[in-house]
């Protein structure tokens, strides 16, 4: 089951798959979201940091951390993101990191509301 | 079981976790490589092993490589989870240790599967080692007492004498013989015999030091090996092992048998014999010589001398 998105956006989530990996267990669910809620500005700001700065190598790693993270809660869209983020740190495409960087705030931007109203609904 | 999750990714650990736990595992969790590899490496630490690829102080590879070098504990099965896809990942992951991989996302039953094929490996191991262990027993002791057999006691006192010629030390040797024992076989049977040996056997070792050694020479000859023993000693620690098999009858099927055992006690540092076969042709003329004497007694193996009743020794 995938949330309806509009095609435009970069919000996709893959309800059906996350929820098969938590077991259909809401409380865990929300419990992961939350964890998300705290590292991911953490990253985001590290990752900022880093296109600012240059560091390829830190592009890299707060990237797969963030994919990693993103995929786990099959934020899919936002980790194809990170995905690509990693990869340009990596290979050292400098140009594409900014506009790959909007694209991943974006995602998270759609992605996490949706996940919010998830839980908010089946608390009801 | 117990298995250890290693990811620095707090929503990764925290779904592992949950979805292990549900399947009944026990879950030890950390963050970092280098603590991944402390857990592995504790002597009843976990033999499954979820390593994340990239992670914090060592990676996950970088933890299969150091496992995969510590040869003399349990195989532990590890599964490398990642997101890196490519064919060469794989294979490097593969080359450093890693038993399977698993990527993420991961699918709850797939990981679960994968884990139980890892359990069935382990299984297995245990009982290859366990069918391993039995045959390297059973070919280094008797069968009958499951004292060190022949080739292995003489191979241990081959070292030892070894040993001790080079730090300057002393190796006792005792060859004791069971006094009439072809009687109790033709009298009472072989059932009862073989009560006597394996009872003889026990006391033995109970009148010997941990690292010492005792083996069974042939059918009812045995040989003790004494590391590190004061030659002033021999004789007495002897006739302490005399006392352990004379002072109380054995209990058998058909009742209570008196047993005696006669020795014959060699000191390497009263001798100058490079040679295992000179010894034990020593320590046989001062059993030889217990026996003639009347049997149930104890005879030191001296140079230019003939025998030496155990009460002048004492005395």
């Amino acid at each position: 089951m995938t949330l309806p998105v509009d095609h435009a956006s970069h919000g996709t989530v893959n309800l059906g798959e996350l929820l098969t990996r938590v077991d259909n267990d809401y409380e865990l669910l929300g419990e992961l979201i939350g964890v998300f809620k705290e590292e991911y500005p953490l990253l985001l700001q590290s990752l900022r940091h880093s296109i600012a700065c240059g560091d390829l190598l830190s592009v890299e790693a707060t990237s797969h951390a963030l994919k990693g993270m993103l995929s786990g809660l099959s934020m899919t869209d936002a980790a194809a993101v990170a995905c690509r983020l990693e990869t340009l740190g990596r290979d050292g495409k400098t140009t594409e990191l900014t506009e790959a960087l909007t694209l991943l705030e974006c995602g998270v931007a759609e992605s996490l509301p949706k996940l919010d109203a998830y839980i908010e609904e089946a608390n009801l | 079981m117990k298995i250890l999750i290693a990811d620095d990714d707090r929503i990764s650990r925290r779904l592992l976790m949950k979805t292990l736990e549900r399947e009944g595992y026990e879950v030890i969790a950390v963050d970092n490589g280098k603590l991944a590899l402390q857990q592995l490496s504790l002597p009843d630490g976990p033999r499954l092993a979820l390593l994340d690829w990239m992670m914090p102080e060592l990676n996950g590879p970088g933890v299969c490589s150091e496992i995969r070098k510590q040869h003399e504990r349990p195989y532990i099965h590890i599964v490398l989870v990642t997101s890196k896809k490519e064919k060469r990942d794989i294979v490097a992951g593969l080359e450093a240790g890693a038993d399977d991989y698993l990527t993420k996302p991961w699918d709850p039953a797939e990981l679960t599967a994968r884990l139980r094929v890892g359990q069935r490996i382990l299984q297995l191991e245990d009982r290859l080692v366990e069918a391993r262990e039995t045959m390297r027993f059973k070919a280094t002791h008797d069968p009958l007492t499951s004292l060190f057999n022949r080739g292995v006691i003489v191979d241990l006192l081959a070292r030892e004498l070894t040993r001790t010629r080079r730090e300057g030390g002393c190796t006792v040797l005792m060859l004791g013989d069971l006094d009439h024992f072809k009687s109790v076989n033709d009298g009472y049977g072989h059932v009862v015999g073989d009560e006597v040996l394996r009872e003889v056997a026990r006391r033995l070792l109970g009148a010997v030091r941990s690292y010492d050694f005792v083996g069974r020479y042939g059918g009812e000859e045995f040989l003790i090996v004494l590391n590190n023993c004061n030659s002033n000693h021999a004789v007495v620690r002897a006739e302490e092992v005399r006392n352990g098999i004379a002072n109380h009858p054995i209990q058998t099927i058909l009742g209570p048998l008196p047993i005696t055992m006669s020795l014959g006690v060699f000191a390497s540092s009263d001798w100058n014999l490079n040679l295992v076969e000179e010894v034990l042709a020593e320590v046989d003329t001062a059993l030889y010589r217990a026996k003639a004497t009347g049997r149930n007694c104890v005879r030191l193996a001296e140079p230019n001398a003939s025998s030496c009743v155990l009460g002048q020794l004492l005395k």
